[in-house]
């Protein structure tokens, strides 16, 4: 069974009769239990999931209606709750927690007839980006295992470029998504803010943070987008996209299209194989009829810091209620006074939620607040501001993902400031509730590098068609494994 | 300049217990001192925007039935009641 195509490849070959969803997702898992030692994209794989498919394809054969998945086996990150399967957020506080309901991403899935293979790794709670905050230990990048896939969403990005999937969905607060996908050569998609519905998402940092899809190419991702998208009455921040098909004229190109090089996004910290990789991407973009000239965005000297700020604040806030009464691992509560219970029972955070559940309650501190959650407030208003002025001149931005390229496991997990650095690129999208993605673009002494794309809100479908444009002039080496 | 003082009232404010304190303390002041650039973004006679929602715009407050017993999912619960610390020492 050749597992190395796409979700659409996937589909038209179901539906066609050339291989059978049975077939398809138990070569899957076969294939996952044989490389999970090495890549540890998944904490927990569904044992039914073979089961599943075989009655996907009893209803095709029945010749009942289908969904458009025909059992595509889809990986989850393990943030996103499936109804009575485990979802620990790769933490130990909860270990033992089965979620209740079905997000709503995932009933639109289940809808359209998707398998899930299972739930995928992450940074504890969402907040890092290797997946070497997992209280399961981290995943290896398939490009080289010594090195971090990226994360948060890192679990998600193993299995699709591993080809433990043919797509998953991560969330992204600060480039979660686009991280790992540009570490690990795959699309990662970040739609504009409430174009997904966060409902049985884990919240981390609501006002910012989105589910996306990660996926082998930028039509496998539009494809996603058909699925996922639209208004919730669950979630009050999503918005109507009046049903767009962001696959239609994915391939109507980008001539004449006017893209703006963020400046303070190639400089002092970008090392020089992303840089001459961008430079590269900017002349494809070129020479397909784009028009590029650099921009600056002042306020993105400030965006990481703002970044922090804002999401320690709103994280301190959601993750008050991990009191391990209401979810939690087993933990006795006889002899405890209830406050010395809860502090005993948040023993169990791993030590970068701990420090950002103390940052979360001093930056918006009675004393603090002025000097550091109401400014961080200001740049991203400023910035917010920055970046609509641009898009009326622009159609486009352009950046690489990521300043520098994957780093080796425990390079920079002692220095938390270190690790701030390789946001710089990504938090701008979620601060401003653009829409962006990375796209694959080449690989540096074996390691992927990818490129980011931003467009203004609610123009996803042109920020797919770019994205899709330079997609085909691209031509990768296949992940050694 | 954050004081380890001023963290350690934080982290006690946030129910935060750690073992090795001295390392989460340094690790949280360079987190914090990164914060500072933020002084010198000139954002100070910048308004915060707010967003209005309408309360029409939100959906109705009523009770939704939920198929389980989502009481027998807590971790201590005994069959006719939850167990949980006592309030005071």
């Amino acid at each position: 069974m050749n597992l190395k195509i796409s979700a659409l490849e996937y589909v038209q070959e179901v539906q066609n009769g050339n291989i059978s969803a049975e077939d398809y997702v138990a070569s899957t898992i076969e294939h996952v239990k044989g490389i999970e030692d090495k890549l540890h994209a998944f904490l927990s794989v569904n044992e039914k999931a073979v089961e599943q498919a075989r009655l996907i394809d009893k209803k095709i054969k029945s010749g009942d209606k289908m969904g458009v998945c025909f059992g595509m086996p889809i990986s989850i990150k393990d943030n996103i709750c499936i109804k009575d399967s485990k979802t620990t957020c790769a933490s130990r506080m909860l270990e033992n927690f089965v979620a209740p309901y079905d997000a709503t991403v995932i009933q639109k899935l289940k809808q359209q007839d998707a398998t899930f293979v299972g739930k995928a790794n992450l940074d504890e709670f969402a907040m890092g980006l290797s997946t070497e905050f997992s209280a399961y230990g981290p995943s290896s990048n398939p490009w080289n295992t010594d090195y971090v896939p990226g994360g948060s969403s890192g679990g998600s990005a193993v299995s699709v470029s591993a080809f433990e999937c043919v797509a998953s969905l991560g969330s992204d607060t600060g480039g979660s998504v686009r991280n790992p996908a540009s570490f690990c050569s795959v699309v990662g998609y970040k739609p504009t803010y409430g174009l997904i519905s966060r409902f049985g998402l884990i919240s981390y940092a609501n006002s910012i943070e989105q589910i996306g899809p990660l996926t082998r190419t930028v039509k496998d991702s539009a494809f996603m987008l058909n699925i996922i998208s639209g208004l919730d009455p669950n979630d009050n921040t999503t918005i109507d996209n009046g049903n767009q098909d962001y696959l239609s004229g994915i391939e109507s190109g980008i001539e004449g299209k006017k893209i703006g090089i963020i400046k303070e996004m190639i400089g002092e910290g970008t090392s020089p194989e992303v840089l001459s990789a961008t430079k590269d991407a900017i002349s494809k973009l070129e020479g397909l009829g784009a028009i590029c000239e650099e921009v600056s965005l002042d306020m993105v000297k400030y965006s990481v810091a703002a970044y922090y700020t804002i999401t320690a604040t709103e994280a301190g806030s959601n993750l008050a209620r991990y009191d391990n009464l209401r979810y939690g691992y087993e933990f006795p509560v006889e002899g405890y006074e209830f406050n010395s219970y809860i502090t005993k029972a948040r023993r169990q955070f791993g030590p970068e939620v701990t420090r950002r559940m103390i940052i979360g309650g001093f930056v918006p501190s009675a004393g603090q607040a002025g000097k550091y959650f109401l400014k961080a407030l200001k740049v991203k208003s400023k910035l917010t501001k920055e970046i609509s002025e641009t898009f009326k001149r622009f159609d486009l931005l352009v950046a690489p993902t990521v300043p520098v390229l994957p780093f080796k496991k425990g390079e920079k997990i002692d220095d938390p400031v270190a690790l701030f650095q390789v946001d710089i690129n990504t938090v701008t999208a979620n601060l401003t509730g653009r829409p962006a993605v990375s796209v694959p673009f080449t690989t540096s002494n074996g390691l992927p590098i990818g490129i980011q794309m931003i467009a203004d809100s609610n123009q996803d479908k042109l920020l797919l068609q770019a994205a899709y444009a330079l997609e085909q002039t691209v031509n990768l080496p296949e992940v050694p494994i | 300049m954050v004081t380890a003082e001023e963290i350690e009232r934080v982290s006690k404010m946030m129910r935060i217990d750690v073992d090795d304190h001295r390392e989460y303390i340094d690790k949280v002041q360079s987190m914090i001192e990164f914060f500072d650039v933020l002084d010198s973004a000139g954002v100070d006679s910048e308004e915060i925007p707010m967003q209005e929602i309408p309360i029409s715009n939100l959906r109705k407050d009523e009770h939704v039935p939920f198929d389980d017993k989502l009481i027998e999912k807590l971790n201590h619960y005994k069959g006719t009641y939850v167990r949980a610390p006592k309030m005071s020492s």
